[in-house]
């Protein structure tokens, strides 16, 4: 070989050493150490075999196909830019006021995360008190109705919001050139600015001289006759503000003062102030009616009376009252009556100028003689103030069907309608509509395409009340303000930026809110920045009031007056018709809010329907059933007056007068299939609507067109048919048992003599149990007998308790909404609260008196069964108690002992708490708890298609209004009241911020908040100077079945009537 | 040998050696089952499918499709359970108590009273699972170390007992019942010639041989258990009971419950016995083991069980007048004379009056007359839980949430679908077990036979 290499590697390679030439005949060029690695002992001892390696491959391949599994992701996206007011899992409030046409109120908007979730009375600042009934609290819901109008529309078509100006401004110019008639129809509005911005556009359209346009304003109920014999009486057609706390006897005749006659959210905070026995004085109510109203049953003295003698019960009050000062009577013979208003003339005479005689009667004649007997007694200037009046229920009955037979005359071009719904609640809704049709532009700013939204041309769909700015005045020097608490959930427009904007305004009208405000507040009173910033922030603002003077009457009023009560009360038919109004539905409004539909009313507890009360005795005779219940429907009648019929189940109420019917308006919304929101319409046993002729049936009947027209709408009709049909019809109460039976450990009553004059003994009884001690029997007191170990529960924290007032509860139900809102409770439909499924944890139990007791069986020596029997009928005119029952967080409670996985347990604080998670749903502890206060989840209320109609929880929007702090109920679980735990925690958490302890009334439960009356009070029982603690300390209160031995935490307080009877049997 | 008093019946009839006793009993298992056979399986499979339906719409929709409510928050569900507990409560009696009393006449109904024993207990069992609003979750009520921390049951709870009560009884019942069958099960597999047959019995069996080791220790085994399982058929019951007693509910917070329980159970479970025996009797030809003396012994037990019962009830009303407790008094009146008037006259009629009967010798040795009063006997029995259940909860102290029950359809679909699984199971029982304990009976055939009675 010879050394031809040209190229080489190195030294080495060139001289072809040895060492190279080895290196080179192997492959690698340095040592590999396999023997080391080889001969490592530790290897063979290695654990991963064969069955290992497969394991992990096996483990691998299933590890990566699970990844590659998506798994749910669920978003949750941090503010880049926190907005300041809004801190997440933090409540912010506003003050606001809430004005629907029917109800006031100054209330405060809990929103959470931009959301108003609960509304409550601004009880701080707010007019009244802030006074709130079930309709406003429910109110929050009606914001997320999916079915409100999302867009303007012309036609059922969608327009822009700059088409539909342009539209409507040349409509107007067209109507005011061809000399045509425009007109804007809408509720009493109560809001200055509002007035000024429509006085605006009529202004514009009118120029100077011309009437081409002008405002007419309605009530859905009207009030007409107050203000029109006002005029005549004293010359001022206005309502006056009525004082029921400085009335010391109180007569309504027919007026349901504390759930739906004028300011009744105010009156009912006022009757509460005046109503506690432990008061400087109570006040005594006398109540003459016909249908047994929230307000009849709450009355210490109380009359069934035809409405035909509405009349003659005003003539008698007054003409003794005036026998007894000398002054003139009022020529009618009122002997039928007489005996009847005895007491409640007596009580008048002693309390002159500290009484209040009203009538709900929209008759001008009846309040004429209400407002003489008022002026006999010298009530006006203190218990009654003309010089005051609320701005409230300002329509005109007259104008409205002036308007009627304009629009049937072709007179009207344009027809602008703003808060309110003539195609349902005018009595002569029928010619509106055929009168509305002749109309070239009819504009609508309603919520819904409703009864009147479905027939106008365009709809223009204003802002929910808590999506808009304005401002109120509900009564005269009195002003609030009403802020958005969410931007507009649809596009719509607030009606006032329209009514500015065709009235040739560009401002907002908050804006011109402002703008007015500033104008209209002195200067005097300091820089308007601060001002309207306070006014904001109380959502207040008082302009001082007048002095309230004494009225001179115009004895000409009366001419006339008797004439027409004589004419009324010897008109009468066979059956007498009185319309009235639900403390749930009201005027109708909100009868597509499921929270109100299922709010039982607070005298008859039937839910979701309309019907027709008649008295026990007419039922029977009629036979009609009388026993209403889960298997026992309720019988089917027709009521027929000046020949329209509606047909209606027929319910038998106690205490109603015998010939009388009463229907309740409000009811029938929507019954040509318009949308008005789903819970408007009746559901059947599967829980989907009823649907006739491709309709859905509404719930109820419309009682609107039975309303009497003439001088003003009359709410009375006196002649009337009624005839069983011989049908029947499934109707859902909460309640199926009326009557105590006698059970004084459950509710206690006495009388103010009594509790004034007597020992706790008397009234208010220890119970006592009988024991064996010493070969004797002795009587022990129900505390120091018990089977359990007691815990000490004195000074070892918190304990919280309630008290219930039972004196001064109402029965308004403004709790049972509350609590709905608060605590998310699940809406079941009528079918559900027919198989007495309801799921409220907050019930306000009614009871009516008996004419059976245990005295009265020992007396007649009645034996055992036949007394019993004889207990369960109520009395014709009874006695009624409302008793407001959630769970009693008992110290001692049957349910917590019987479950079998300890899921409801009792915490250290006092309350008898439920662990969701933990329930297995036995239903042990419901059927243990003597208070039957526990609620079960039947069905899954948030998905199942039973609901879907009812439950705000299975719309994708409703569901916006629940509660995020308060868990939301799988089925099968157990629920009930929490003591709005949520909000202990939450007050407890602030005191500890804070760095002192939790003051009392700084918690409050959500029904606590909501009560007008302040008949419920929660607090600290361990704290000795809380309110509750000095309540449960009082003479008045009893624990409920105390001898039952549950020792409850939430304690009553015995009923107290101002009645004149001195001893308890 | 024992000796027998002559005024003793016979208490097996005919002229029946070892063979014919072996014969009887293993031929049907042998034979092709008869038509009727297929036929009553059929229906009872269709019942039992359609019971296992409605039981599957209950848990798929909740509870709300059972007709309970706010106030009334067991009714049927409850009802069955106590029912079918009660049931179960004669074949432990008959095999444990009877045992231990050394009657023999228990050997000749003791296997098919057992068996529908277990059948009833399965069957009871049912109704506190499918009665849960979350039966998914049922394993809470078990006392087993969870990964909740220190989340335990609590012990406080009657229902709780419950599930402590029939596990223990169900568990005894089925041991006690099969360590009796083992000797049975020897004798069919070494009688039948299916190879299969032969196979499953073998495995059946437990390789039993049959040697004196064995009997020995069987005889051992059957003691030990009747001493275990006796004191629980006071104690199941007992503890069911508690459920309401230890309850503050007027009509079931009540101390009587615990005894006149027991004795209600034992009555309806006789009562649920003659049903099945009587017509097992007539058609699998078993007339000369069980016979009109077995059926006079059964009546007794229910005359005797049937007044304690009736005796219970008076002191019930009584206790309530007597307490003067309003609430207390109001919950019997109304029990007596309210809306459920006719549950409670049903209840005594049912339980009370007419089991009176029996004390008439033609009527209490009538298969016929025993046939019918067992079932007025079992509907009886219903009514009873019925009426305690439902008319005390349903107007208990606030007059406010009183309420009425009405089944639904899935009440009544549910309730007799348990019966259809329950004859479903009988009736496989009675074609592939020996019906009767045919190794013991064998033991009382030179005693009580008529054979050898008769050439004495």
């Amino acid at each position: 070989m010879g050394t031809t290499k040209k190229y080489w590697a190195g030294v080495e390679d060139l001289h072809q050493t040895p060492e190279f030439l080895e290196r080179q005949s192997k492959e690698f060029n340095e040592e590999i150490p396999t023997e080391d690695f080889l001969s490592d002992d530790r290897l063979g001892s290695s654990t991963t075999g064969r069955r290992d390696f497969l394991k992990y491959l096996g483990f691998s391949v299933a590890a990566a196909s699970l990844a590659a599994c998506e798994t749910p992701v669920i978003k949750a996206i941090p503010y880049l830019h926190k907005p300041e007011d809004v801190n997440p899992g933090m409540a912010t409030w506003y003050a606001s006021s809430y004005y629907d046409g029917q109800d006031f109120a100054s209330v405060l908007v809990k929103t959470r995360e931009g959301r108003p979730i609960h509304i409550k009375g601004n009880s701080k600042y707010g007019l009244f008190k802030g006074g709130v009934n079930a309709r406003i609290n429910a109110s929050v819901l009606s914001l997320y109705d999916s079915e409100r109008l999302t867009h303007p529309s012309k036609g059922g078509e969608e327009i822009s919001w700059d088409q539909a100006d342009s539209d409507i401004m040349t409509a107007i110019a067209s109507a005011k050139a061809n000399g045509k008639k425009v007109r804007l129809l809408s509720n009493t509005v109560a809001s200055p600015t509002t007035m000024l911005a429509i006085d605006g556009l009529m202004k514009s359209i009118n120029g100077e001289d011309r009437d081409t346009a002008s405002h007419i304003s309605y009530d859905a109920v009207s009030y007409y006759g107050i203000s029109a014999a006002n005029e005549k009486s004293f010359g001022k057609n206005t309502i006056p503000s009525y004082y029921f706390n400085k009335a010391k006897s109180i007569v309504s005749i027919a007026a349901d003062f504390l759930g739906n006659w004028l300011m009744s959210t105010g009156y009912a905070v006022q009757y509460g102030e005046v109503r506690n026995p432990n008061g400087e004085w109570m006040a005594r109510h006398h109540q003459f009616e016909t249908v047994m109203s929230m307000t009849g049953s709450n009355a210490d003295y109380r009359s069934a009376i035809k409405p035909s003698d509405e009349g003659l019960i005003a003539v008698a009050i007054h003409n003794k009252i005036a026998s007894a000062i000398g002054a003139e009577k009022i020529n009618v013979d009122t002997s039928s009556v007489d005996e009847l208003v005895e007491g409640a003339v007596s009580d008048l005479l002693n309390n002159k100028g500290e009484s209040l005689v009203i009538s709900g009667s929209n008759d001008e004649s009846i309040q004429l003689v209400v407002n003489k007997t008022n002026v006999l007694l010298g009530n006006y200037g203190k218990t009654i103030d003309l010089d005051n009046p609320i701005n409230l229920f300002k329509g005109n009955d007259k104008e409205v069907e002036t308007l009627v037979s304009e629009m049937n005359a072709g007179d009207v071009d344009v027809l602008i309608v703003y808060g309110a719904n003539p195609s349902y609640s005018l009595p002569n809704a029928t010619d509106f509509n055929t009168g509305l049709e002749k109309v070239k532009t009819s504009v609508y700013f309603g919520l819904y395409a409703d009864e009147t939204g479905s027939r106008t041309l365009y709809n223009l769909p204003d802002n929910h009340y808590l999506e808009a700015w304005n401002d109120l005045s509900p009564m005269s020097g009195e002003y609030a303000l009403a802020q958005p608490a969410i931007s507009p959930l649809y596009n719509t427009r607030q009606a006032q930026e329209s009514i500015l904007k065709w009235g040739g305004n560009d401002l907002s009208f908050y804006d011109y809110i402002r703008e007015t405000w500033d104008y209209y507040i002195p200067e005097e009173e300091g820089l308007f920045t601060d001002i309207w910033n306070k006014a904001l922030l109380r959502g207040v603002y008082h302009s001082g009031a007048q002095a309230a003077t004494e009225m001179v009457f115009n004895p000409e009023a009366l001419n006339g007056v008797a004439a027409s009560i004589k004419n009324v009360s010897s008109s009468a038919g066979n059956w007498q018709v009185v319309l009235y109004q639900k403390t749930g539905i009201g005027n109708g409004q909100s009868a597509n809010n499921p929270w109100l539909q299922e709010l039982p009313d607070p005298v008859t507890k039937v839910t979701w329907d309309n019907y027709l009360t008649v008295s026990l005795a007419d039922a029977n005779e009629m036979g009609a059933s009388v026993y209403l219940g889960e298997q026992d429907p309720a019988s089917l009648a027709t009521l027929s007056v000046n020949g329209i019929e509606l047909t209606l189940p027929v319910v038998a109420v106690p205490g109603q007068k015998s010939g009388t019917v009463g229907v309740a308006l409000g009811y029938g919304r929507g019954g040509n299939g318009e949308k008005i929101g789903k819970a408007a319409y009746q559901t059947g046993e599967d829980g989907q609507h009823v649907i006739v002729d491709g309709n859905p049936l509404p719930v109820g009947a419309n009682a609107y067109p039975i309303v009497g027209l003439g001088n003003t709408f009359s709410y009375r009709q006196y002649s009337a048919e009624l005839s069983l049909t011989g049908n029947h019809y499934p109707i859902a109460l909460t309640q199926t048992h009326h009557t105590i039976m006698d059970r004084d450990s459950v509710m206690r009553e006495t009388t103010l003599n009594i509790y004034k004059t007597s020992d706790r003994d008397v009234f208010n009884p220890m119970h006592t149990l009988a024991v064996h001690e010493n070969g004797k029997m002795v009587q022990k007191p129900v505390k120091e007998v018990d089977l359990w170990a007691e815990h000490p529960v004195e000074g070892v924290g918190h304990r919280w308790g309630m008290s219930i007032d039972l004196s001064t509860c109402i029965g308004c139900s403004s709790c049972v909404t509350a609590c709905h809102s608060e605590n998310n409770v699940p809406v079941v439909g009528k079918d559900e609260v027919r198989r007495a499924r309801d799921m409220h944890w907050l019930r306000i139990d009614r009871y009516f008196s008996s004419e059976m007791t245990k005295d009265i069986a020992e007396e007649d020596g009645l034996g055992k069964v036949e007394m019993y029997r004889l207990m369960e009928v109520p009395s014709n005119n009874p006695q009624t108690v409302h008793m407001p029952m959630m769970c009693q967080h008992c110290n001692h409670a049957g349910c917590e002992t019987v479950c079998p996985v300890a899921a409801t347990t009792h915490s250290s604080e006092g309350l008898n708490q439920m662990t969701y998670n933990r329930c297995i749903g036995t239903r042990y502890c419901a059927n243990n708890c003597p208070y039957k206060v526990r609620r079960f989840n039947w069905f899954n209320y948030n998905a199942y298609d039973k609901f879907s109609e009812v439950n705000p929880a299975q719309d994708s929007v409703a569901r916006m209004v629940l509660n995020p702090d308060v868990v939301v109920r799988s089925r099968g679980v157990m629920e009930k009241c929490s003591m709005c735990v949520q909000r202990i925690q939450e007050g407890k958490l602030d005191a500890k911020k804070a760095g002192e302890p939790v003051q009392d009334g700084a918690i409050q439960t959500a029904c606590a908040d909501a009560c007008p009356t302040h008949a419920i009070s929660f607090g600290d029982l361990n704290d000795v100077n809380s309110l509750v603690r000095k309540e449960a300390e009082s003479d008045l209160a009893y624990l409920a079945l105390e001898e039952v031995g549950t020792q409850p935490n939430v304690y009553y307080q015995t009923k107290v009537r101002n009645k004149n009877i001195d001893n308890n049997a | 040998m024992h000796n027998l008093a002559d005024i003793r019946e016979p208490l097996i009839l005919g002229e029946k050696s070892y063979g014919d006793i072996t014969h009887d009993v293993v031929s049907p298992i042998e034979n092709k089952a008869p038509k009727g056979w297929y036929i009553l399986l059929t229906i009872s499979a269709i019942i039992a499918i359609w019971g296992v339906g409605n039981i599957l719409y209950l848990i798929g929709t909740g509870i709300g499709v059972w007709g309970l409510n706010k106030t009334i928050g067991w009714a049927w569900d409850i009802t069955n359970f106590v029912w079918w507990v009660g049931i179960g409560h004669a074949g432990t009696l008959i095999s444990a108590v009877l045992l231990l009393f050394r009657q023999r006449w228990r050997m000749a109904i003791n296997r098919s009273a057992e068996a529908m024993t277990i059948f009833a207990v399965v069957m009871a069992a049912t109704f506190p699972g499918i009665h849960m609003g979350r039966i998914w979750l049922a394993y809470f009520v078990f006392p087993i170390p969870n990964e909740f921390g220190s989340l335990w049951v609590n012990f406080n709870s009657p229902l709780l007992w419950d599930v402590f009560a029939i596990s223990t009884y169900f568990s005894v019942s089925l041991i006690f019942w099969y360590i009796g069958l083992i000797p049975d099960f020897a004798t069919i597999r070494d009688k039948v010639k299916s190879p299969v047959m032969k196979k499953a019995y073998g495995i059946l069996s437990f390789g039993w041989s049959g040697r004196a080791k064995n009997w020995n220790r069987f005889e051992e085994v059957s003691l030990v258990l009747a001493g275990l399982a006796t004191p629980l058929v006071f104690s199941v019951h007992s503890i069911v009971s508690f459920d309401f007693a230890t309850s503050i509910i007027p009509g079931w917070h009540t101390t009587i419950f615990p005894p006149y329980f027991v004795s209600g159970a034992v009555f309806s479970g006789f009562a649920m016995v003659q049903t099945l025996l009587l017509i097992m009797r007539k058609t699998m030809n078993l007339e000369s083991y069980i016979t009109v003396k077995h059926v006079e012994y059964m009546n007794i037990v229910i005359i005797v069980t049937g007044s304690i019962v009736g005796v219970a009830y008076i002191t019930e009303l009584f206790i309530s007048w007597y307490s003067g407790v309003e609430y207390e008094s109001y919950a019997f009146l109304n029990r007596a004379t309210g809306k459920y008037w006719w549950a409670y006259t049903i209840m005594m009629t049912a339980n009370v009056v007419t089991p009176q009967l029996f004390w008439f010798k033609k009527i209490r040795r009538s298969f016929l007359w025993t046939f019918i009063l067992a079932i007025v006997v079992n509907i009886g029995m219903w009514f009873e839980r019925f009426v305690i259940i439902v008319t005390s909860v349903h107007r208990d102290y606030l007059p406010s949430s009183w309420s009425m029950f009405y089944p639904t359809w899935v009440d009544i679909g549910v309730f007799i679908g348990t019966i259809g699984i329950f004859m479903f199971l009988f009736l496989l029982f009675a074609r592939y077990f020996p019906v009767l304990a045919l190794n013991e009976l064998k033991s009382i055939l030179k005693v009580s036979g008529e054979k050898y009675v008769k050439n004495k």
